[in-house]
């Protein structure tokens, strides 16, 4: 799987820094909201369960899950 | 939207029955949403109407309402249209700071939002029905405008200014909230500094609330080290891009916008959600099914199980499909735009209405129809109830896990009955967030 993130809609909520640590980060910004930061654009397999979590709880719908 | 081209552009249609020196602010005033509908079905994508001398386009569909909501402040301003919050929220907050504070203040509003904080308040939220419904026995009757309103305050209060504020709650603190609420009314948004007995009311609300704020600010400073899980001290504990924190008076302003933003909007959803479920005999029963699987007697509800409550979710976005609490969203234009080749100029105000994109026959069929189960639009900017786009309401997933909080704990517990005949239960237009005309009374008996 990869993932794809629409930044223009990132809010910092950091729902899924809370879900998926080993997948994303969000950092502070100079100006705004803080971002999401994607540590592993293609998880691995075991990871999908926790990622897919991130993408349905982001309350902004940033995070696409892609198939390969 | 591009910057205005060489090529001659179009001008929005005007919408009809336009009066001298008022436009059509009697229609506004008397129906918004219908005459929203109104403006689209008659002048289509953009309608130009006149608000009591602001020219202002309604932008209609999905394809326009992503432009608008995808539009920067620097050229679709939220703050220019939004004005009449300055005597409300206070000076210097939010739509009247300068952007880079603005930015830092709506950056330190999400962060209270954030993931840790919300299990937090979840729980402050389940105890709160808990203690809501503790003496309700085992039938009566209520009016749930009333009981939603208050609910919703003691969770809001509670979530953001902590447990010992709650529990202290005085009728002061209630009737100085509620003269800011008449601050805000839509004559305001005509001119929010006239000389109006309801605008004085607002201003000394307003300084009074700062000192009793800023008296718990105070207190708190003295006492660094202790954790209070609420809002109050992310709003402490926040600081600009130089490192100065906030002042009580952007702090007190922080609190004020925050409770405006989650307080009527909430309570209104939630009054219609149990209306809805009184009415909806066949949807509730697939609803309280669900309930049942996830939660028995002893089970308690927790910030993880009320995640994953879909048939609750897809009701209660039914409900707000029907009843979008806040209809009607601003922007001022601030540099002239070319909307695919029509010229919408700077100085005008441009809206959007998600009451009328949620009745949108090409997304929604049968639209005045309560169907939890039709199919999800392939765009995201049909349904809209939260706005969208890099402004989207940052309470989006509070206002759920409350909403969902609320219900989950209710309905496997009493069954509830309209009093009323069922026409009666109607939305109500005269406040800025919609909700149900009251009274809006239902029974409830013991399951």
């Amino acid at each position: 799987m990869k993932i794809k993130i629409d930044l223009a809609l990132c809010q910092g909520h950091s729902v899924c820094l809370g879900e998926a640590p080993e997948v994303f980060n969000v950092i502070d910004q100079d100006d705004g909201y803080p971002h999401v930061k994607v540590l592993l654009d293609s998880p691995p397999e075991a990871l999908r369960a926790k990622v897919m979590k991130a993408a349905k709880y982001c309350p902004n719908s940033v995070i696409t899950v892609l198939e390969d | 939207m591009s910057q205005s081209a060489t090529a001659p552009l179009a001008l929005p249609s005007k919408v009809s029955g336009e009066k001298p020196s008022i436009g059509h602010m009697e229609e506004f005033s008397a129906n918004f949403a219908r005459f929203l509908m109104r403006c689209n079905s008659e002048c289509g994508e953009l309608a130009e109407f006149n608000m009591g001398g602001q020219q202002t386009v309604l932008m209609s569909g999905p394809e326009a309402q992503e432009a608008f909501l995808k539009t920067l402040d620097q050229k679709l301003s939220r703050a220019a249209a939004y004005q009449a919050t300055v005597p409300v929220f206070g000076k210097g907050v939010i739509f009247d700071a300068p952007p880079d504070k603005m930015k830092a203040q709506l950056k330190i509003q999400v962060d209270a939002l954030r993931y840790q904080k919300m299990k937090n308040y979840s729980t402050v939220i389940s105890q709160e029905v808990e203690d809501w419904v503790a003496d309700w026995g085992d039938e009566g009757e209520l009016d749930f405008l009333d009981e939603f309103l208050r609910l919703t305050l003691h969770t809001a209060t509670h979530c953001l200014l902590g447990k010992d504020f709650r529990d202290q709650m005085t009728e002061e603190f209630r009737e100085l909230y509620h003269d800011l609420e008449k601050g805000l009314q839509a004559i305001a948004f005509v001119d929010p500094y006239m000389q109006q007995p309801i605008f004085e009311a607002r201003d000394k609300a307003r300084a009074r609330l700062q000192e009793l704020i800023g008296g718990i600010i105070a207190e708190r400073r003295a006492n660094s080290g202790v954790v209070y899980g609420d809002a109050l001290e992310t709003f402490i504990a926040g600081t600009y891009a130089d490192g100065s924190h906030l002042t009580d008076n952007e702090i007190t302003g922080l609190v004020i916008a925050t409770m405006f933003a989650g307080h009527h909007t909430s309570s209104g959803t939630a009054t219609w959600t149990l209306t809805e479920l009184a009415r909806q005999k066949e949807y509730s029963a697939d609803v309280l099914q669900e309930l049942r699987a996830l939660y028995n007697e002893d089970s308690e509800i927790t910030f993880e199980s009320l995640r994953e409550i879909p048939r609750l979710e897809r009701f209660i976005e039914e409900v707000l499909r029907l009843h979008p609490p806040l209809i009607l969203l601003m922007r001022r234009v601030i540099e002239d735009i070319d909307y695919k080749g029509t010229l919408i100029e700077a100085g005008k105000t441009v809206a959007i209405s998600t009451y009328g994109s949620h009745r949108n026959t090409d997304y929604f069929p049968d639209p005045e129809r309560f169907n939890p189960n039709r199919p999800e639009p392939d765009t995201l900017f049909a349904y809209i109830p939260f706005g969208g786009g890099p402004h989207k309401c940052a309470g989006n997933a509070f206002a759920m896990m409350q909403l969902k909080a609320i219900f989950a704990a209710l309905l496997p517990r009493y069954e509830f009955e309209l009093v009323d005949p069922d026409e009666t239960y109607q939305d109500d237009f005269s406040a800025i967030v919609l909700k149900p005309s009251g009274p809006c009374r239902l029974r409830y008996k013991k399951r």
